[in-house]
């Protein structure tokens, strides 16, 4: 990424930090009274970022596995930016979850008074084991570059990168392998982590059984590609702005196509299935997603700009690493309708027969529009994440340490 | 099933059955409640006594009737369903909290600690009668002008009576602000704080046509244990297994 770009994404972020405090000030004075969910509708904008922001964590584990099960070593190189990727997102996914949340200061009580029957605790428990995994992974991986910069005089910051590599001023030959040895150990551990982890995203829908458009086994293994299809291409497209290496993206945009083809196969297979069972929970939340009112964020945003316009540059351009960017960056940036898409037309159907004429309060029908606070929160959470992402690769050697560490697969 | 019909008012048996019921250990008392659809003529009076007896603000609804019309003219008939939390004895929404803020009690309510409930609204997610409702801090009066009281200097304010929740559950809650039970799952209860000082929940005691019955399902003295053993007796969306302690009478 050029100097240029990272200064104007910084500004940008920056202005959306600021048009954003608005929605925060609303939430953190007023609490959920400024929001448009309700009890029908309970979960909306945000907890479909929170899937959003979960599915991008998935890159580091593509990263992983093709490094490590596919012995496709040159990925390897990808490894610090991948990682460091995974915590910014974990951190925005923390932060937009927690508003939602109607006490999010009692979240302690997952450790004292647990549900080992929630799916909802185990996601959490994954979650943190994320943030356990991944933090020291970074560390590791960053050391020898921390001590480095930590030594170079001229280096801006050069006490606090000495801080960072825990004052160390040598880097041995043999800590390194110890330390990449570490590395290996722990992304081995992720590999297992991370396919529940997706999975159990899909689960926490999936078991609902009076939920009939989620209730089915498929919807863990859907999750598990949504996350792929995410991450993949957000990491491909952080591969070609910070690591531009056409043996790296030619590839990755390889995978991301298959991987794309395979996930519009199990939904149109979730679609198809759905309206051949004729079930009227089902066939009228399909609707609502295929012919409702918001057709057009499944047709044109998902379908089209998501997934046909993508499709085509893989297809036609897989060699042209610029053109996998554009269809990795097309497929990041309109996913989030997909997440929509499976989260709120199973929650817009009244699921009693006579509750539509019951009440007309707000929080009380199944008519659900994100409003402006919900959009200027996310726009907040999105710019914060942004800008760490963009200030961490500017301070912290992610990018430098990835250089080589193909030699330590 | 009785042929004659009833000498007396409901709520004077289902008085007699609850003390009688409260005699016993609380372990073997199971709270059940039968809701006759051919009586309920659907004028929503319980709707008010529960929203009255529990203080609920703005879009916090335990019980609802469900209105439906049925058939083609001229042949057309509503029906009216009365429903509140159907207690359910494998309840789905308990699996889902994850931080056990609701549960099952031994006497088969099933209910939810304000104080444990972080707010993910998965219970409600996760019910499949929409029984559940969250509470998002609003306010009926939440627009209205305050003005300086005339009485030991208190505020004379509308809001006066609404600031102060209603003892669900028998406790105490602080004012309402930003605390529990604003931003928890809330839901109906049985009034228990009504159970445990022997009067019957408000939605029962104030059905003008007696179509709501509500007792110990265990005791075979009970008038809910005799309509429970009804032919015309059915539940909610039985194929999910949830087994309510609601039941209805076609």
């Amino acid at each position: 990424m050029t100097e240029r770009w990272q200064r104007i994404l910084i500004i940008l972020s920056i202005i959306g930090l600021v048009v954003g405090s608005w929605g925060m000030y609303q939430r953190l004075v007023y609490g959920h009274i400024p929001m448009n969910y309700g009890s029908f509708v309970p979960w909306g904008l945000w907890v479909a970022f929170d899937l959003f922001f979960l599915g991008l964590t998935a890159g580091a584990f593509l990263i992983t596995m093709l490094t490590y099960v596919f012995r496709i070593k040159l990925l390897a190189d990808l490894g610090p930016l991948a990682v460091f990727t995974v915590l910014v997102t974990l951190l925005c996914e923390f932060l937009i979850i927690s508003m939602d949340l109607g006490h999010p200061l009692r979240t302690y009580r997952l450790l004292i008074t647990p549900n080992f029957g929630s799916m909802l605790f185990w996601l959490v428990v994954f979650i943190v084991s994320m943030w356990l995994i991944y933090i020291p992974w970074l560390y590791l991986l960053l050391r020898g570059q921390l001590v480095a910069w930590g030594n170079d005089p001229q280096r801006p910051g050069q006490r606090f990168y000495r801080f960072l590599a825990g004052g160390k001023t040598t880097y041995t030959p043999a800590e390194q392998e110890r330390d990449h040895r570490l590395c290996r150990y722990l992304s081995y551990v992720s590999l297992p982590i991370g396919v529940i982890f997706f999975g159990a995203h899909g689960a926490i829908f999936a078991i609902l059984h009076n939920r009939p458009l989620w209730n089915s086994a498929m919807l863990p293994l859907i999750f598990i590609m949504a996350a792929l299809l995410s991450g993949g291409a957000l990491i491909t497209f952080l591969a070609y702005l910070y690591q531009p290496d056409d043996k790296l993206i030619h590839p990755l945009g390889h995978v991301v196509l298959l991987i794309l083809f395979t996930f519009l196969f199990l939904e149109a297979l979730q679609i198809f299935v759905g309206y051949q069972s004729k079930i009227t929970g089902i066939v009228t939340s399909l609707d609502l997603i295929i012919v409702g009112p918001y057709w057009w964020a499944f047709w044109i945003i998902h379908v089209v700009i998501g997934s046909a316009i993508p499709a085509f540059l893989l297809i036609r351009y897989g060699d042209n690493s610029r053109m996998v960017a554009i269809a990795c960056f097309l497929i990041i940036v309109t996913f989030l309708a997909v997440r929509l898409n499976y989260l709120i037309p199973d929650l817009a159907v009244y699921k009693l027969e006579g509750l539509q004429n019951t009440f007309f309060h707000q929080r009380l029908r199944p008519d659900y529009v994100p409003n402006l606070n919900e959009w200027l929160v996310s726009v907040w959470v999105i710019s914060l994440g942004l800008l760490t992402f963009l200030l961490g690769t500017r301070w912290l050697p992610v990018i430098q340490a990835g250089r080589g560490e193909a030699e330590h697969v | 099933m009785p042929r004659d019909l009833p000498q007396e008012d409901p709520l004077l048996r289902m008085q007699r059955d609850l003390k009688r019921a409260l005699k016993k250990k609380p372990e073997d008392i199971k709270w059940g409640m039968v809701i006759d659809i051919a009586k309920c003529i659907g004028c929503h009076a319980c709707t008010i006594a529960c929203v009255a007896e529990n203080k609920l603000p703005p879009g916090v609804v335990y019980r609802v009737v469900l209105e439906e019309s049925t058939g083609n003219y001229p042949y057309v008939r509503r029906r009216f369903i009365p429903r509140p939390c159907l207690h359910c004895q494998n309840p789905p929404c308990t699996k889902a909290c994850p931080v056990t803020a609701t549960w099952k009690t031994e006497q088969g309510a099933v209910i939810v600690d304000y104080n444990r409930c972080i707010g993910c609204r998965y219970c409600l997610v996760a019910c499949p009668y929409a029984a559940r409702t969250s509470d998002f801090g609003e306010w009926y009066t939440g627009e209205t002008p305050e003005l300086p009281g005339k009485l030991f200097g208190r505020k004379a304010a509308a809001n006066g009576y609404e600031t102060q929740p209603a003892a669900e559950y028998g406790r105490k809650w602080p004012e309402r602000g930003h605390g529990s039970p604003v931003g928890n799952a809330r839901k109906c209860h049985f009034c228990l704080h009504r159970l445990k000082v022997g009067m019957l929940p408000a939605c029962t005691t104030t059905c003008i046509g007696r179509a709501t019955i509500f007792g110990d399902r265990t005791d075979p003295q009970s008038l809910v244990y005799e309509m429970i053993g009804s032919p015309r007796v059915f539940v909610l969306k039985e194929e999910l297994g949830t087994r309510p302690s609601v039941y209805y009478l076609k």
